[in-house]
């Protein structure tokens, strides 16, 4: 970790195609790398079929069967940020057009012949449709902007009207078999049920060599033999035969490959990465903030300094985190006198690391009564 | 039937503080910050920028329950930062590293789109719209070595 701080991170994209894109990662730490991968996979937003109507099924699949097939078939969802609402937070009852997408299937075989249903069957019943989301009238409410943002394509099933790709099979029908159905796509993220996600595969690497020793190459008689190395070894100096075991070095070099199902492009999946663990740090220093700010509003408007039992008991209100102890507040307040209170206040003053380690041993048992101030410690902080 | 709400493994509870922090009343400049509705994605990428930083005497986390959506950072400080301070610092840190990482990679796509389209139409102009024209299985944007991933 040390020793990237440095050094600015950079990026080069070795690879970059339709549906994913492979790049070197340079510069940062494992748990930087780790976190990037982690929320590529499972924190971006796509629609996917979350519930399904069937209404005719003489197929030789159980309906939970086809509503599960249904559910994984990637649907396009670019711009899923702008263009579609989490239904857990739209004005809506059950469904719209500003959270929900409906798509209907509706396949009958007449042929002597086995058919295939698959997502090319899937037809998006356009928003606005009247009669899509039951009777007409309580749809009158906060309609928003989200429909004008949508592309054209948003929520057809990917690879539907282009020619030359597969499209997904459902099921196979023979004569006189039928499947029809409604479903509503949703949107969601994969940390709910993977089939939000927007990754099929994204391949992680660090250290080809293994000089890290992070993992153990188990081997019969030649280690080198057994263990090709793979293509991302070639961006990198191999080991001598007589360097010795640097046990301080840490990783630095990370290779990524992002596949999509199509959903979003891969562009979009890295961007969006990053956005959100942006967001996610954001959020923390927010909460972090308004957590002191609570503090002052409440005790600190008493005792600036706190280092009277009287603001203690009003600060352990105040401080969110003392919950817990803000209960007991009064009682710590009539055990601790108040010359206590003052020495360690005294104590927290010296904010130097040993005069306070120091304290620590000479408070022993009785530290409860003068550790028992926390909220003093914690006004003294923020004040 | 009384299954809780999926999202609730990820989305704030009505009035739920984000944050929680608990001073440690046994140990000097130390504080443990449970942090609700993240896990090891935030957690371990705070605990590593944490550790770079030279205010820092410790710094740990640890998700207590695989099925509870929340974890816990112990840090403590050498006194001069308090620790929630120090973890402001750090998130400002990290903001900072995904920002440039970002305007990196925006650059990097932007050569790329030029690429795909003057070249042979494997990498094409597919961010804005998935559906982009070209053709599946183009052998363009290729190794830089000029090879294909396919050669060997």
């Amino acid at each position: 970790m040390q020793g990237h701080d440095d050094l600015e991170p950079t990026v080069h994209i070795r690879e970059l195609k339709k549906d994913k894109v492979n790049f070197v990662l340079k510069n940062v730490d494992l748990a930087f790398a780790n976190s990037l991968r982690r929320v590529m996979m499972a924190d971006i937003p796509t629609v996917a079929i979350d519930m399904v109507e069937i209404e005719i099924n003489t197929t030789v699949l159980p309906d939970e069967f086809i509503a599960h097939r249904l559910g994984m078939v990637p649907l396009a969802s670019s711009n899923c940020d702008e263009a579609i609402r989490n239904t857990r937070d739209c004005t809506c009852l059950a469904g719209c057009d500003s959270c929900s997408i409906m798509l209907v299937l509706n396949v009958a075989c007449h042929d002597h012949h086995t058919m295939d249903v698959t997502s090319h069957h899937l037809d998006v019943v356009p928003p606005g449709t009247p009669g899509t989301w039951g009777d007409g009238e309580e749809q009158e409410h906060d309609a928003g902007e989200e429909l004008s943002k949508r592309g054209e394509r948003f929520g057809h099933p990917v690879g539907k009207d282009e020619p030359g790709t597969p499209p997904v099979l459902l099921c196979k029908i023979r004569k006189g078999q039928e499947l029809k159905l409604r479903c509503v796509a949703k949107k969601g993220i994969a940390k709910e049920h993977a089939k939000w996600s927007p990754c099929s595969a994204v391949s992680f690497e660090y250290d080809p060599y293994n000089k890290l020793r992070h993992t153990t190459h188990w081997f019969e008689s030649d280690e080198r033999g057994e263990w090709p190395l793979s293509e991302n070894a070639k961006e990198e100096e191999p080991p001598r035969d007589d360097e010795p075991f640097d046990f301080n070095a840490q990783p630095s070099q990370f290779y990524f490959e992002v596949e999509t199902d199509g959903s979003l492009g891969p562009q979009e999946v890295v961007m969006k990465g990053l956005a959100e663990l942006q967001t996610k740090l954001a959020n923390l220093i927010l909460g972090l903030k308004t957590q002191p700010e609570l503090d002052i509003l409440t005790g600190g408007e008493q005792q600036p300094n706190g280092n009277n039992a009287d603001g203690w008991g009003a600060g352990g209100g105040g401080g969110g985190g003392w919950g817990a102890a803000s209960g007991n507040g009064g009682g710590w307040g009539g055990s601790a006198s108040p010359t206590r209170g003052g020495a360690a206040t005294s104590a927290w003053g010296a904010t130097s690391p040993h005069s306070s380690g120091g304290a620590t041993s000479t408070w022993g048992g009785g530290a409860n009564a003068g550790w028992g101030s926390p909220e003093q410690q914690s006004n003294g902080w923020n004040v | 039937m009384n299954a809780p709400n999926r999202y609730e493994l990820y989305v704030l509870d009505d009035g739920e503080k984000p944050v929680e922090i608990i001073e440690d009343t046994k140990i000097p400049n130390a504080a443990t910050i449970k942090i609700v509705k993240q896990d090891h994605t935030l957690g371990n990428m705070l605990r590593a920028q944490l550790l770079s930083m030279p205010q820092i005497l410790f710094a740990g986390y640890k998700v207590p329950h695989p099925l509870h959506p929340h974890f816990i950072i112990k840090i403590q400080t050498d006194g001069t930062m308090t620790p929630q301070a120090v973890l402001e610092q750090a998130c400002t840190k990290l903001i900072g590293t995904m920002s440039s990482l970002e305007n990196k990679f925006k650059r990097e796509f932007s050569f790329k789109d030029v690429e795909g389209t003057v070249g042979a139409g494997g990498a094409t102009a597919a961010t804005d719209d998935p559906y982009g024209g070209s053709g599946m299985g183009g052998t363009g944007g290729a190794w830089p070595g000029g090879r294909d991933y396919l050669d060997f």
